[in-house]
């Protein structure tokens, strides 16, 4: 079955040169986490304002730190946001989407469903405003902050997806043995939403970049360490004297990054979306 | 697998006055229907689509609660199992379901899908759990290689014997057939259908066996039963009911699919009423209405099920009829 | 000779895949008359809706090729027509009845705005004259409360009226040629004798010329003058109806007849079956394809295949035909 999906990606060329990219992007992660490049991210290596130079390939910021430097940081910070938000969020969502969905109209579903409402209604930037409040600034926040809130796109469409699945057959030939609920949810319901959930990772991926992005021009992003979303802010002063580097950095950094997502997350649905086969 | 021997006198399962509405449409699924088995036996539940007969067989697992009514296997109440005894009762009895393609869970192999019930009811050791699904594969002619393949590479016909090997790999007494043919080609229809005479014959399951299709019953069942929006209309032998059907439905039924228009054929208004009852009328004969034989008494009184004796009396089941048409000719009321 | 209702000469159908060209309707040729049936026979798999779909030209674009020589609708050529002419063919003059009406209609439509839809889309004309042919269209199907079922859903009709609605919506243009997918396969056997019924007078009235596929063969001898039979998309007998019931040529029909359970008063024979399964299109056996389960096969049978030769009108695609 992997096969036949890896073969479909394959063909999709706008899909495999956002495959592509996002992997090289991800290798650059690996490196800054492994100690290998972006070390330098804080240390003062010239003078303030620097052009682009062989030393400095996107010169230097205010205070004389090596904007490529920062930048390379930048796409660890983005992955450790992006991949910590995704799994968790992904994880927490599917787990209360197919209780949801399995006990519908029961009462967890009635208080999951609830509970949904009650996040989706606070305003996400408050939210995270509160959460950094109550955590006193800690680093982890903002994390906190987007899982608690994110989980509730996925658990919905997992909640559609679970209904839909449990009306099947199979389902019954399940509960026809007397297999337990819970088992039949996690072994044979679940199982067929993964397609569901790739698709849907690689968007809230997405989502949650960009929302650390905003929340760094809040001064409720990323404390310690450095992100393009907080050399964006840094930006938005700098530009108006005229010095470009970092602005150019981060949001050329941002753009491929999430491009590179996007086109893969639309191959990826059309390589998963093997109900529509012409038979 | 171990041949299973008649139990003389006790049917195997035996419904009594079993009763299941939709309460949210407010619909009789089923309406006081009472059937017996015997064990061994094949019963052909003849029925046109949304008369109740897959709420029957759902019920009987427990998959739908019933209203009112009990469903005895060998002889104890099956709703009122507890949950041990429930257990131990759902590895006897085992569903095969309409469409095979959907009754297979597709992220599963076959091996993974045929251990399982074996896993669930803690049946045997993993040796013997090996051994058995070679062996039922080998019953319903798969070859050995399907255990590592998923359901989506195999073809309606084997999807359906996978279904089937599902079924009989923890030894049941009663497999209960939901259309299972039905929405297979020809050709591999009457591989199926060869493949149940085989499991009859051979290990002498008893089989509970819906469809709306007669000719299909006619090659499998050894007494048929006939319900009508709900209810049971009439019970008898396959032999007497394909030779002279008791019931005017019936013979309606099988004027229809012998390619004979019935005298009774009102145009579309026939299929217009084709849903289930509401729960109110239960004043008349719920075949009056397009019934060609239709007396005054009809509209006025709901026949009783009559048992009809007679003189050579066929060893398989009973031969009794709901209709006012034998209320002479009754000699023991159910 | 008159003009045939439909004319279809060696069409082809293959799918494009990376792995080569699969054949999937192999040099098709048949011929139906105004006024006529003919039954499309043959299993799951074998062609017959990729034959219907190809002749009404609604296979995609990409990844399937179709060929032939020419189908013609009362002598006028539909096959090499444009996107757009061949629009306004479908529905005029050839419609098709699906095998699903739950799904083949669009549940957000009225019976009656959908069937006004192909009317208006092909003749026009006032409102009025429009809601007439629609509520003619559904009185000749046999609804006798033709207004209720005009404003009623799809989801509100059983599946018998759906697939007589569906019927009124492919006559509604007085089509030539119907070509009718299993309309009667999900059906209960009372509602399809009445289905059957209204193709009867499609028939013998309008003179319509149907195309009746189905895997049913109880059902295609109810109304069909002539068979086809194909297996893995090929044609393999070609005859009238009553003959193929009397004796089929090739081991395959024969087979097939075997297979069908019969309602007899005496105790039934055996079920017979054919040995095997029919092999998957991709790994299709050299010559004739049911050389692997017959029981009549030689040597040259897995070499050559074997051509239908239907000079007087009908035949069998076999070198040993019974």
């Amino acid at each position: 079955m992997t096969r036949d999906i890896w073969q479909r990606l394959k063909s999709d060329r706008y899909g495999m040169s956002g495959l592509i990219v996002v992997t090289i992007f991800a290798i650059l992660a690996l490196c800054v986490w492994s100690g290998l490049l972006g070390q330098d991210w804080a240390k003062v290596s010239g003078s303030p304002f620097e052009s682009a130079s062989a030393a400095h390939w996107f010169g230097t910021n205010l205070l004389g730190e090596d904007i490529l430097q920062r930048t390379l940081f930048g796409t660890a910070t983005a992955f450790e946001v992006g991949l910590m938000v995704t799994i968790c969020s992904t994880l927490l969502g599917t787990v209360l989407g197919g209780l949801s969905g399995w006990y519908s109209h029961g009462w967890l579903d009635e208080v999951i469903l609830w509970l949904k409402g009650v996040l989706d209604s606070i305003p996400f930037y408050l939210f995270a405003a509160a959460v950094a409040f109550a955590l006193q600034g800690s680093p982890w926040a903002m994390h906190l902050a987007m899982i608690v809130t994110f989980w509730t796109t996925t658990a919905r469409i997992i909640r559609g997806e679970v209904m839909r699945i449990k009306q099947r057959e199979f389902i019954e030939a399940a509960r026809a043995i007397g297999l337990p609920g819970l088992i039949t949810v996690f072994r044979h319901v679940l199982p067929n939403t993964f397609h569901i959930l790739l698709v849907q990772g690689t968007i809230v991926f997405v989502a949650a970049i960009n929302t650390e992005v905003i929340l760094s021009f809040l001064g409720l992003g990323i404390q310690d360490g450095v992100s393009w979303g907080l050399m964006l802010a840094e930006s938005s002063q700098e530009v108006l004297g005229g010095h470009f580097g970092n602005f150019i950095a981060a949001a050329s950094s941002l753009f491929l990054l999430l491009m590179g997502f996007n086109l893969l997350a639309d191959a990826l649905q059309d390589a998963l979306n093997t109900r529509g086969e012409f038979t | 697998m171990n041949k299973h021997d008649g139990d003389t006198g006790k049917p195997l399962l035996e419904l009594r006055n079993l009763s299941l509405s939709f309460h949210r449409q407010k619909q009789v699924a089923v309406d006081r229907v009472s059937l017996k088995i015997a064990a061994g036996n094949t019963l052909g539940l003849i029925g046109a689509s949304g008369a109740g007969k897959s709420s029957i067989a759902r019920a009987i697992l427990r998959l739908i609660k019933p209203d009112s009514g009990e469903a005895l296997f060998k002889g104890k109440n099956i709703f009122r199992m507890n949950p041990q005894e429930l257990k131990s009762t759902r590895q006897r009895i085992q569903l095969v379901f309409q469409d095979p393609s959907a009754s297979l869970s597709p992220g599963r192999t076959v091996e993974q899908t045929l251990l399982e019930p074996l896993q669930h009811f803690a049946i045997g050791d993993a040796n013997y759990r090996q051994e058995k699904t070679l062996q039922i594969l080998d019953t319903v002619g798969l070859d050995q290689s399907a255990l590592r393949r998923y359901p989506h590479q195999f073809s309606s016909g084997q999807q359906q014997r996978i279904a089937i090997a599902r079924a009989l790999v923890t030894n049941p007494e009663l497999l209960i057939a939901d259309e299972a043919v039905s929405s297979l080609d020809v050709s591999i229809q009457s591989q199926i259908l060869q493949l149940i005479q085989r499991l009859q014959k051979d290990f002498g399951i008893t089989f509970l066996f819906i469809s709306h299709d007669l000719a299909v019953i006619r090659q499998i069942a050894d007494d048929v039963a006939v319900m009508y929006k709900g209810q049971l209309l009439e019970q008898s032998p396959a032999d007497q009911f394909f030779s002279e059907p008791t019931h005017p439905y019936s013979k309606t039924l099988l004027a229809f699919a012998t390619g004979k228009t019935p005298k009774s054929w009102q145009g579309d208004k026939w299929f217009l009423e084709r849903n289930r009852r509401s729960a109110e009328n239960s004043s008349t004969c719920v075949f009056a209405e397009f019934c060609p034989d239709k007396m005054p008494r009809c509209e006025q009184l709901e026949p009783a099920m009559l048992e009809i004796q007679h003189k050579n009396q066929h060893a398989s089941g009973s031969h009794c009829v709901k209709c006012h048409l034998y209320d002479e000719v009754k000699t023991n009321e159910h | 000779m008159t003009t045939p209702a439909l004319k279809v000469t060696d069409l082809s159908v293959w799918f494009e895949t990376e792995s080569g060209r699969i054949p999937v309707v192999d040099r098709i040729s048949f011929t139906i008359n105004a006024g006529d049936a003919t039954g499309l026979v043959g299993e799951s798999g074998c062609g017959k809706t990729m034959t219907a779909m190809a002749i009404l030209g609604l296979l995609p674009a990409s990844g399937v090729s179709v060929e032939s020589a020419g189908i013609e609708v009362n002598g006028k050529d539909i096959f090499n027509l444009n996107a757009r002419q061949t629009r306004a063919v479908l529905g005029r003059d050839i419609a098709m009845i699906f095998q699903q009406p739950a799904t083949a209609l669009d549940p957000v439509f009225t019976m009656g705005q959908q069937i006004s839809a192909v009317y208006r889309r092909h003749a026009g004309g006032s409102k009025q004259h429009i809601r007439e042919a629609m509520l003619d269209a559904l009185e000749s199907v046999g609804f006798s409360q033709a207004e209720d079922i005009a404003d009623a859903y799809p989801h509100q009709l059983s599946g018998g009226m759906r697939q007589l609605a569906m019927i009124a919506l492919a006559t509604v243009c007085k089509p030539a040629v119907i070509i009718a997918d299993e309309p009667t396969t999900a059906l209960d056997n009372s509602t399809r004798t009445l289905i059957l019924q209204q193709l009867e007078r499609l028939r013998t009235l309008h003179k319509t010329a149907i195309l009746f596929i189905s895997h049913d063969l109880n059902v295609v001898r109810q109304i069909c003058r002539d068979v086809i039979v194909m297996y893995c998309g090929r044609l393999v007998e070609k005859t009238d109806c009553p003959s193929l019931f009397i004796q089929a040529r090739h081991p395959y029909s024969a087979g097939l007849l075997s297979c069908i359970p019969q309602i007899s008063a005496t105790r039934p024979t055996p079920i017979s079956s054919i040995p095997g399964q029919v092999p998957v299109l991709t790994d299709l056996p050299p010559g004739c394809h049911f050389a692997p389960r017959c029981t009549r096969v030689e040597a040259r049978c897995r070499k050559s295949v074997p051509e239908l030769d239907d000079k007087n009108g009908s035949g069998a695609a076999c070198f040993r035909p019974l």
